[in-house]
């Protein structure tokens, strides 16, 4: 039995088809992402499970209910947005135990609450200050304890991090993960970076268009992408011609040689990018000006390796 | 059920129209028309419509001099509050922030003392010591600048804060410009839509402001306005009616202006004091 | 600290110097006057043992002041009850586009529509001989029957509708802009119905924008003297028209301190007013940023 299910569920917006025979199932405590480009439809099927919007058609099941019709403040899903959107009048405390209070739970039981779910992401100081007085990290924190604090069916988090500086979104990925893992929650996360996708997720989903691409785990997803979409959207990668067909190679499964005159293609390197562990390698095929990239081991790399020389390249062995 | 939720915003909007419409019309109707209302049915109702009233107020010389006397004091009104108010707000922007607070404070003040109580201190203070000042026209400019005073600060603080001055007037110097060229090649052009927009404002405000004119006797244009009613009604009211109109469009194109370049969305036309 | 005008090179505890044309200004044409009405209004009248000021809330201009706050009370209320319901209507009608521009620009002419057109309007509509009357007339009630002038309490509360309800439209606009979608979301998620949205988030968050406009319509009817001059032709009973019959009328009753003290009393109303607005504001905007 999945914790959510998507059953064919289509919706269109004035003529644009923003989903289209989506069907998507999360088994418990698993952590789900869809992933793709703005407008794929991504955020309309996370909108759809909170019940925000209606689909044209297809269910929604939660514990083998289809909750499609129901209104969402009777769907008991945990919601965190991107803009935080913490209540501004209220403090941290009040703010993570608000769900228990229109619940009409008792005020000495949510004020216990409120507390064990700050300790549970670490801000139990902070439960007396105003939402503006904390940092935005702080604040996503929050909004991650207001959603849990309910024990809801699925959390729902819609574009979490981005909002976030760059050391911040980390932390708090991280700490989406461990809150997912620790309890349990089955998690759907969408999200437009891949990245993040690939660090966070059991499964990904990735869409385009109102369809879903491929679904699988980061490592199928990167290794054995199901279209030319998917191998474009998740990581980067060459298209190359060997003979007649065209094939695509990760930037990684390429090497570069010097001596090997009968090397599968040559190339001009272009630019030279050190990003520690590994040095990214801009090149310029010589027959056809296609632009590559090739991803080195930095230790490999010596000084004779610079812009403008001409340099061979071949498939790495597998 | 639904349905009705879906309806509510119709009704009570169409509802607030005819509100606001129907005096307009009413207006319109008796400047416009020359039958009685108890006269009035179905049959005569697009008949006798005619300017006749409007035109002959509009040729009256009292007409004319109440007009250039408005328009005398709304341009000396802008003339004193923008060499009074630029300056100022520029200053407590640039060079001595602590003060702005203060400042800001003292241009709310207006608000707390009505027209009519400020007019009262005014006769009571002024007409014992300087009798020659409150017998000018003139003597209005002052009291005129002050209803002003609150938006003409809000319009410009709101364009300075937008402006990142600090950064400007550096950018400005570092490309070698002294200060007072600065205030008037850089500053002003980038305020322009602040200073129009205040400038706009207070027109509107001096143009119907009667309090003050009426008490200190002066022949502005709502005063004659209000005499006019005695006189020649239909007149009055087609003159009414055409301020107006002309005023919707001042703010109409005020309004468009500000939301092209806007720095804020809050409506600075609250409050203009001009209130009645 | 560093400013920028350094180069004027005017020593630090010099530069309010160029503050003082407009301070000046102020005390010269809006505090000296206003002042002065106080030191006025505390000499008594003629015939009279105790001040103006003491004068001024006995009696007959007791019950103006009373008038004139209820006047002031009552459109208020409706000004922001129906303003507020205006502006979440027209928030609601997502299109045509330009209906809530053409909106805005009508009710912000509407809110400083005071004064003698305002009047005239409502002469014309709701008077003896107005339209409004005539069309009601047709439906067999007759308006003066009913007790209603346009002049009375119940006429002058309709016409300072006029600019309440447009006033409070413009305030409630941007407040009601300033509730994000996602709140909402976030409570309908978190269990809370509709109503229970409003309860606990929607009201408290606009709370600050209907009581500073509540406090903001009130002043602005208390001070109005214009429309209801022109609306009665000095007979109404609101304070701000007593005033000038002080004013005008002062050789023959001796009495016109009391009109500086009428005029104080109305400033000090209009000062507790405004400075629960500015309270109200200062609190609002800790948490609107």
């Amino acid at each position: 039995m999945s914790a959510l299910e998507f059953i064919n569920v289509s919706k269109n917006f004035g003529g644009v088809q923003a989903l289209e025979g989506f069907g998507l199932a999360l088994a418990q405590g698993e952590l789900v992402t869809l992933l793709g480009p703005s407008g794929c439809g991504k955020t309309t099927a996370l909108r759809i499970a909170a019940g925000f919007e209606t689909s044209d058609s297809g269910s929604i099941v939660v514990n083998s209910t289809d909750i499609a019709a129901r209104p969402a403040h009777q769907r008991h899903m945990g919601m965190v947005f991107q803009s935080y959107s913490l209540f501004p009048h209220l403090n941290v405390r009040d703010n993570v135990s608000f769900g228990l209070r229109v619940r009409g739970i008792h005020s000495d039981e949510r004020r216990k609450r409120a507390e064990e779910m700050l300790d549970l992401v670490r801000l139990s100081d902070l439960g007396h200050r105003m939402p503006h007085q904390i940092s935005g990290g702080q604040q996503q924190r929050v909004a991650l304890a207001r959603a849990l604090a309910t024990e809801p069916h699925v959390l729902l988090l819609d574009e979490p991090l981005s909002a976030l500086d760059a050391k911040i979104r980390v932390e708090v990925r991280d700490e989406i993960r461990r809150l997912n893992r620790d309890l349990g929650v089955t998690t759907l996360f969408v999200t437009h970076d891949q990245d993040e996708a690939m660090s966070i997720s059991d499964r990904i989903c990735v869409m385009n268009n109102g369809v879903i691409e491929q679904v699988g785990s980061p490592r199928d997803v990167y290794n054995n992408p199901s279209s030319s979409f998917v191998a474009h959207f998740v990581g980067s990668i060459n298209t190359l011609h060997k003979g007649n067909t065209r094939i695509l190679i990760r930037p990684e499964n390429l090497v570069l040689t010097t001596h090997d005159e009968n090397a599968q293609w040559r190339g001009v390197i272009t630019d030279i990018t050190f990003v520690g562990a590994f040095t990214k390698i801009s090149l310029r095929l010589e027959n056809d000006d296609t632009p590559i990239s090739v991803l080195a081991i930095s230790a490999q790399i010596d000084n004779s390796i610079t812009i403008g020389l001409n340099i061979g390249i071949n498939e790495a062995a597998q | 059920m639904k349905r009705v939720g879906k309806a509510w915003p119709y009704i009570f909007i169409a509802l607030a129209i005819i509100f606001f419409i129907a005096p307009l019309l009413s207006m319109a109707r008796f400047a416009f028309q020359r039958i009685p209302v108890i006269s009035l049915g179905k049959n005569n109702l697009f008949k006798k419509w005619t300017a006749d009233g409007l035109l002959v107020t509009l040729r009256d010389p009292e007409f004319k001099h109440s007009l250039s006397v408005s328009l005398k004091v709304a341009f000396f009104t802008v003339i004193v509050l923008l060499l009074m108010m630029i300056p100022t707000t520029l200053l407590v922007h640039l060079s001595t922030p602590r003060w702005r607070g203060l400042v800001e404070t003292v241009t709310i003040l207006p608000y707390v003392v009505p027209p009519i109580a400020l007019v009262v201190g005014v006769s009571g203070t002024y007409r014992s010591i300087a009798p020659w000042f409150l017998a000018s026209n003139y003597s209005l400019v002052p009291f005129y600048a002050i209803l002003a005073m609150p938006f003409t600060f809000r319009s410009l603080d709101v364009g300075i804060k937008a402006l990142d001055l600090r950064t400007l007037v550096d950018a400005a110097r570092s490309l070698g410009s002294s200060s007072l060229r600065v205030m008037w090649n850089v500053l002003l052009p980038n305020l322009r839509t602040s200073i129009v927009n205040a400038t706009f404002l207070t027109i509107t405000v001096v143009l119907g402001e009667f309090t003050i004119a009426s008490l200190l006797l002066k022949r502005t244009l709502p005063m004659y306005m209000a005499q006019e009613q005695g006189r020649e009604p239909q007149g009055a009211l087609g003159l009414g009616l055409l301020i107006l109109v002309l005023t919707t469009l001042l703010f109409t194109l005020v309004g468009m202006m500000r939301r092209k370049n806007s720095a804020s969305n809050v409506p600075q036309q609250i409050n203009s004091g001009m209130v009645p | 600290m560093r400013t920028p005008l350094q180069r004027f090179r005017i020593p630090t505890r010099f530069r309010p110097v160029g503050l003082l044309p407009f301070f000046s200004f102020v005390a010269l044409f809006l505090l000296w006057p206003a002042v002065s009405l106080f030191r006025l209004a505390l000499q008594p009248t003629k015939n009279s043992e105790i001040s103006a000021i003491h004068e001024a809330i006995t009696g007959q201009y007791l019950e103006s002041f009373i008038y004139t706050i209820k006047l002031s009370l009552l459109t208020a209320l409706l000004g922001v009850l129906f303003g507020s319901l205006l502006a979440a209507s027209v928030l609601r009608i997502q299109r045509p586009k330009w209906f809530r521009h053409f909106m805005t620009s009508f009710t912000g002419v509407a809110a400083n529509l005071g004064g003698i057109p305002l009047a005239f309007a409502f002469i014309a509509a709701l008077g003896t001989q107005g339209l409004i009357t005539k069309l009601i007339d047709s439906f067999g009630i007759n308006l003066a029957d009913t007790g209603f002038r346009i002049s009375n309490f119940a006429g002058i509360t309709i016409v300072y509708l006029y600019f309440q309800i447009p006033l409070m439209f413009l305030i409630m606009v941007p407040a009601f802009d300033g509730l994000r979608a996602t709140w909402a979301e976030s409570a309908a998620s978190l269990g809370a119905a509709p109503w229970q949205y409003w309860r606990h988030i929607g009201l408290p968050l606009l709370t600050p924008a209907l009581l500073g406009g509540f406090l903001l319509l009130f002043s602005n009817a208390f001070s109005a003297y214009a429309t209801a001059y022109a609306l009665s032709s000095g007979g109404a009973r609101l304070v701000p028209v007593q005033i000038r019959f002080f004013l005008q009328g002062n050789t023959i009753t001796g009495k016109d301190n009391l009109g500086y003290a009428l005029a104080a009393w109305m400033i000090i109303i209009m000062f507790i007013t405004m400075t629960g607005y500015l309270i109200i504001r200062r609190r609002a905007e800790k948490w609107q940023q």
